[in-house]
């Protein structure tokens, strides 16, 4: 076979994703060895921007105008798009404030004056385009960015994970944070893959990985309430990385119920 | 069963002498979180915790592991075997008696009718020696039948005050013991009616009682119950409860690949019945897509199933599920709930 070209793309993001793949240091070789990188901006020079593509990774949440042009050109180009990151598959931290109007927010932070910029609400590749493989995080995991390619090197979809954070930070013998500290960790909501980072170094989980499949957030937030936790503040805790995948639904309604 | 004595005050050397046999695993506390509990390698005797009295995660950990490879292929060479920690030679120290029924329900699963190669290898190598303790709130194992061993350990240590009472249960124990000869001495009169003392205390100290006496009867009647419909209301299917249990055995199989695109290794991981995809097959169907059938399983399967399989149920009350759920799901009030035929969540 081969090798397959690979294309790696930045929209509206920190870039911390892309930083994630070249942190692969002791690996990057072999994946450099496996694979044709032929368009990475943030790289490496004499890309090929118009190349048809087996492989693209995208980062970034669409929050631009422009993004939206540049993703259904990466679309066209590849066979298989895969959304990496937090911003990319749920919108991530650009999409925390989504409710408040873009105008309203352009003048608080720039001023009057605002030309550079076309800011829209952030949304994830999903609502644009059809996304073939998600690999949320706030960065990514490396380990889980390599078993990704890995697969797909050997003809394969990587596995989908839909068990929660929970199930790894017991792995890991970590005290509960709920249990323990009355703190709001978003663990039980939250896809496994970090290996309970956060809880691992006694800080709850804030969610970065984004939501499981099944999210119970009827019972998430009666729990709180049991343990006397206000709603606004399990709100704001939870809309910091994938607010568009768990607020607008269910949940800001059971709060809202709850809390009458 | 023979008896003998061990002084207190000769404990730390008994614990260090250890060391000569293999890998002493003992309780150790969090220096971040004091009460709380995981079992680890011992480094130094003074790190016992005497006190302790349930740990995080049960000693299964050892024997049948959070994950590990269980054999690497490769497109040319075939494949290699791999049986993690199969020469390593281990003493597990100061297990309770329910830690102790655990591991007895344990080998029954993954060694009496389908033996499970990777927990025998490590099993085989496993020294047990019991260590008496005093309940809390959340330990029910009194009312499992699980509160005493007479067998399942090769030594167990009975605290009577200034001395342990040792109990040999097997020919490596009485091996144990005879190698260090020095520090132990006879049994008198006077420890035993001190071991009496205790185990009077001891039985008056549970606080927490679950009726068991026929529960699978109840479950079977109670199949259709609104409680089940209430729990799955409550329960986040974490799988926490499941992590935690020295009884729960299941596990999830799975490849993971390597870059060079012809390689790579078979994981064998926990999994548990809560979660979603766990009774997913291939073509898509869930035998349990709905969250109330997933937790009502987990009490199916502890109470009534492996009554039916092996003759005994699988929870050995050692109050860890309790301990774990975030939701406050609390496994002795649902059971006694479900014989009252009253739930309701609040
Ligand atoms: S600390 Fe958070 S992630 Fe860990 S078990 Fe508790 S709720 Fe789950
Ligand atoms: S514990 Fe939660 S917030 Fe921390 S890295 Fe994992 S998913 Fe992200
Ligand atoms: S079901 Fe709960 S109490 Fe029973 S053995 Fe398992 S963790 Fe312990
Ligand atoms: S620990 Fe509690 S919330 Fe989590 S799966 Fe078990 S019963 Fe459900």
């Amino acid at each position: 076979m081969s090798k397959p070209k690979i294309g790696i793309f930045g929209l509206t993001s920190c870039a911390g994703d892309q930083l994630m793949i070249l942190n692969c240091e002791d690996q990057l070789i072999d994946l450099a060895n496996a694979v044709d990188i032929r368009d990475w901006e943030m790289a490496k020079t004499n890309n090929d921007e118009e190349c048809e593509l087996d492989i693209a990774l995208v980062e970034g949440s669409v929050a631009q105008v422009r993004d939206i042009e540049n993703l259904k050109k990466i679309r066209k180009r590849s066979k298989i798009l895969v959304a990496i990151g937090t911003c990319a598959v749920w919108g991530g931290i650009p999409a925390m404030k989504n409710d408040v109007p873009r105008d309203i927010m352009l003048k608080e932070v720039y001023g009057d004056k605002v030309e550079f910029i076309e800011s829209k609400a952030a949304q994830p590749l999903s609502s644009f385009v059809k996304v073939d493989y998600n690999l949320p995080g706030c960065p990514i995991e490396k380990d889980q960015f390599l078993q990704m390619m890995a697969s797909f090197l050997n003809g394969d979809m990587p596995e989908i994970l839909n068990f929660s954070v929970c199930s790894e930070c017991k792995m890991k013998e970590n005290i509960c944070q709920i249990v323990y500290k009355q703190e709001v960790c978003c663990g039980p909501l939250t896809v496994a893959g970090c290996g309970a980072r956060c809880p691992s170094h006694n800080v709850p989980c804030s969610g970065c990985h984004g939501p499981i499949e099944e999210v119970h957030y009827d019972a998430e937030a009666k729990m709180f309430q049991r343990k006397g936790i206000k709603p606004e503040e399990i709100i704001r805790k939870m809309q910091v990385y994938a607010a568009p995948a768990w607020m607008p639904e269910k949940l800001m309604e059971e709060l809202q119920h709850e809390s009458k | 069963m023979k008896v003998v004595k061990l002084p207190k005050s000769k404990v730390e050397e008994f614990l260090s002498s250890l060391q000569d046999f293999g890998e002493v695993i003992i309780p150790k506390e969090k220096t971040e979180h004091p009460g709380v509990y995981y079992f680890d390698v011992m480094e130094n005797p003074s790190e016992m915790a005497w006190e302790y009295l349930r740990t995080i995660i049960p000693p299964k950990k050892y024997l049948h592991k959070p994950r590990e490879v269980i054999f690497k292929f490769h497109k040319e060479q075939g494949y290699q075997e791999v049986i993690e920690d199969k020469e390593t030679k281990r003493i597990l120290f100061g297990l309770h008696p329910c830690d102790i029924h655990g591991i007895k329900i344990l080998d029954v699963v993954f060694n009496r009718d389908y033996m499970d190669p990777y927990y025998y290898a490590r099993r085989k190598n496993t020294v047990i020696i019991g260590l008496s303790c005093l309940p809390d709130e959340k330990c029910f194992c009194k009312s499992m039948n699980t509160d005493y061993v007479e067998d399942g350990f090769d030594l167990f240590l009975s605290d009577i005050g200034e001395d342990f009472l040792v109990a040999v249960g097997t020919s490596l124990g009485d091996d144990l013991v005879a190698e260090r000869a020095h520090l132990f001495s006879e049994v008198e009169e006077e420890d035993r009616r001190k071991y009496l003392a205790f185990r009077k205390k001891r039985n008056e100290s549970f606080r927490l009682e679950l009726d068991i006496s026929d529960l699978p009867y109840i479950l079977d009647l109670e199949q259709k119950s609104p409680i089940w419909d209430e729990l799955g209301k409550r329960c986040l299917t974490c799988g926490s409860c499941s992590m935690v249990c020295p009884t729960c055995y299941c596990f999830n199989v799975y490849d993971t690949l390597n870059l060079d695109a012809k390689s790579g290794q078979r994981i064998k991981q926990w999994d548990a019945c809560l979660f979603k995809d766990y009774a997913l097959v291939a073509g898509g169907h869930n035998f349990r897509e709905n969250r109330a059938e997933r937790v009502k399983n987990r009490y199916y399967h502890k109470q009534f199933r492996m009554v039916e399989q092996y003759g005994k149920p699988s929870c050995v009350g050692c109050g860890r599920c309790i301990d774990a759920c975030p939701a406050g799901i609390d496994v002795v009030e649902v059971l006694t709930k479900v014989r009252e035929g009253s739930y309701v969540t609040h």
